[in-house]
């Protein structure tokens, strides 16, 4: 019965394991590289035509303060909403420079997921450009800040992706669209990628839509391209559009999104080392004579 | 009421172990998502910051990241040494006092998911008749050649590495190594439906290894808990972080020297840990770094009081003769009990000793 029992769960290890290995080798990493590296877009060419606020260089690695580009819209100022702090930093404005926007959290003890807003008004529009930063000390939840409406339309994640965790690549998440503070049903909504991707979204009757990220990352360099964390990102923007009160409302929100999990993951490998390990112990299963119910058992 | 559900300790323990469990993998339903929602982030037990569905990060987890991302490369730009290097770690290890006080190391034995599965893999061994292979003198070598792994893989993996790689002298993906070869990481995300976690980096060699280490003591554990209690536990640093702190919380395993102790070492035939030194020692010395406060060695402890687990001055659970006797009457002090009854009839043949 044991040996039975072995077989049957040494052989369901191994079938996954080795579809899984063999599916991973059929791809190799560079397959296909050149031709996808020249489609890849320039740094500096617009991949969108959308509002954004973009991550800028921080070569100090300040913890307390981050720089930001807002492109595709006219600010003079940059908008930071903090979760807590007093009550004269929740809502901070700062300048914009030729070099971009400097911001900061509600105080430098105070990190976590702060909610940034450019806004440019004119005559017949309203153009909204909106991210989220993420200060590396502890803070309140953005459970609350993500509740309060802070502009006319508004692209809301809900949830955020939380510390550690990430957008990536196949993978569905829910955001809700608002308008004056109040569910927008039936809104489209249009998700473009730095990588050429363009899907739309449409919210259901309580105002959210699933947004599906698309397995889109080009096949990584060889010479060992990626970010920190040996990841790789790339940026995405969401946008919605809507007319109301003579004026045509524009807003965004972008983030980045990670590669899928299981790119440059074997789940083959992963497998067979687990299995090794069972096999390692499995001459601890055989039965020894005495070694159960031994006399102080009894 | 209570003494119906519960009616023994074992019994009270598990259900506890199930709840953390629970709340340790899949506690963010109740708790909610983001860090600032958690119950802790410096809790005294393993709970782990890749699995997106938990209640809690365990100690190690900040303590890496720390070590690495703030005094590392703190002490490269040699500025804002008390803001930027001390008070997030000394903060850190308040947090995780603040819990560790109240219960001291029952989170090792009471709330760790990795310890409760462990548990249930060498219940189910015990079902079908496994024999146990005890880590002590004569079988697998002894015990004690196993303790200092634990203290070895936290000083190297949960401090060194993560500092040096702050430093710039080891790659980057050395900088939470204890996690890369944490089975709690691959067995908590599986048990959220997520295989990430068990599939191996392919593109670093570095995370490569790491990520076989965790995978061959996931799997070791897997079938090496069916004849071996608590394997992993055994080198786990979470282990010695928490021996660092032990004395410092009131609750304690006591064991008052006593002239009729000491000849039946019963108590450490319970021990999940196989510690020898709570029937060979009293006093101080019975609390072993090692001890994981489940109260196994009170259970079947077959004297009125002499082992008890005690916070402060009070004595929540003693042992007693009488709880004993009905204690064996369910299952064995090391664990042994009625296997299954495929198992039984299988075994007939070769020996009736599994049904002692």
């Amino acid at each position: 019965m044991k040996r039975t029992l072995l077989f049957l769960l040494v052989a369901g290890t191994l079938a996954p394991a080795w579809a899984q290995h063999e599916h991973h080798a059929a791809a190799p990493a560079g397959a296909g590289a050149p031709a996808t590296e020249s489609r890849r877009p320039p740094a500096d060419r617009a991949w969108t035509q959308q509002p954004l606020l973009l991550p800028g260089r921080n070569p100090r690695g300040e913890r307390a303060q981050a720089l930001l580009q807002p492109r595709g819209i006219t600010a003079e100022t940059v908008t930071v909403f903090a979760a807590e702090g007093p009550a004269e930093r929740r809502k901070v404005a700062y300048p914009v420079s030729p070099e971009g926007v400097k911001i900061a959290p509600a105080t430098p003890q105070i990190g976590n997921y702060h909610w940034v807003v450019a806004r440019e008004e004119t005559p017949g529009a309203v153009k909204v450009a909106s991210t989220a930063w993420y200060f590396g000390n502890p803070g309140d939840s953005p459970k609350e800040l993500l509740k309060a409406p802070k502009h006319e339309l508004e692209i809301v994640p809900d949830p955020l992706p939380r510390e550690h965790g990430r957008y990536r690549e196949s993978e569905k998440w829910r955001f809700l669209v608002r308008f004056n503070g109040q569910p927008l049903a039936s809104q489209p909504l249009t998700l473009e990628t730095e990588f050429g991707s363009r899907n739309s979204f449409v919210t259901d009757a309580a105002g959210f839509a699933t947004v599906l990220f698309p397995r889109d990352f080009k096949p990584a360099k060889e010479d060992g391209e990626h970010a920190g964390h040996g990841r790789r990102y790339g940026k995405f923007v969401l946008s919605a559009e809507k007319d109301a009160d003579g004026k045509r409302y524009l807003t965004a929100f972008n983030l980045s999104y990670g590669e899928d999990g299981d790119r440059n993951r074997s789940l083959g490998w992963g497998a067979a080392f687990g299995l090794i390990g069972m096999l390692a112990a499995t001459p601890l299963l055989r039965r020894r004579n005495g070694a159960q119910g031994e006399s102080k058992n009894a | 009421m209570l003494k119906s559900l519960f009616p023994t300790l074992g019994r009270f323990r598990l259900v506890v172990q199930l709840v953390m469990l629970f709340v340790t993998v899949y506690g963010s339903v109740f708790v909610g998502t983001y860090m600032a929602d958690k119950i802790s982030n410096n809790l005294p037990a393993l709970s782990c910051a890749y699995d997106q569905m938990n209640g809690g990060y365990c100690v190690l987890i900040p303590t890496q990241h720390i070590i690495h991302h703030r005094i590392g490369e703190g002490i490269v730009r040699a500025q804002q040494l008390t803001f930027g290097m001390v008070l997030p770690l000394l903060m850190s290890f308040v947090a995780f006092f603040a819990f560790f006080f109240v219960i001291g190391k029952m989170f090792c034995g009471w709330v760790c998911p990795l310890g409760t599965l462990q548990e249930i893999v060498g219940k189910i061994g015990r079902r079908f008749g496994i024999g146990l292979h005890r880590v002590e003198a004569t079988d697998l070598g002894d015990v004690k050649r196993v303790r200092p792994v634990k203290w070895l893989i936290l000083l190297g993996l949960v401090f060194l590495l993560p500092l040096t790689t702050g430093l710039g002298v080891t790659p980057h993906s050395m900088g939470n190594p204890f996690c890369d070869i944490c089975p709690s990481r691959v067995a908590t995300t599986l048990l959220t439906g997520n295989t990430e976690q068990l599939a191996l980096r392919v593109n670093d060699n570095v995370s490569f290894g790491l990520g076989a280490i965790a995978n061959l003591l996931i799997g070791f554990m897997i079938v090496g808990g069916l004849a071996i209690r608590q394997p992993f536990c055994r080198i786990c640093p979470l282990l010695a972080f928490n021996a660092v702190f032990q004395r410092l919380s009131p609750m304690r395993l006591a064991k008052p020297t006593r002239a009729n102790c000491g000849t039946c070492h019963i108590c450490t035939d319970a021990c999940p840990m196989d510690i020898p030194e709570i029937s060979r020692e009293e006093g101080r010395k019975a609390y072993h770094e090692d001890c994981t406060l489940c109260g196994r060695c009170a259970e079947y402890c077959p004297q009125d009081g002499i082992i008890k687990l005690k916070w402060g001055p009070f004595a929540l659970f003693a042992s007693s003769r009488e709880y004993y006797k009905n204690r064996v009457k369910g299952e064995l002090p090391d664990g042994t009990v009625k296997p299954l009854k495929f198992v039984r009839n299988a075994a007939k043949p070769a020996s009736g000793t599994a049904d002692a």
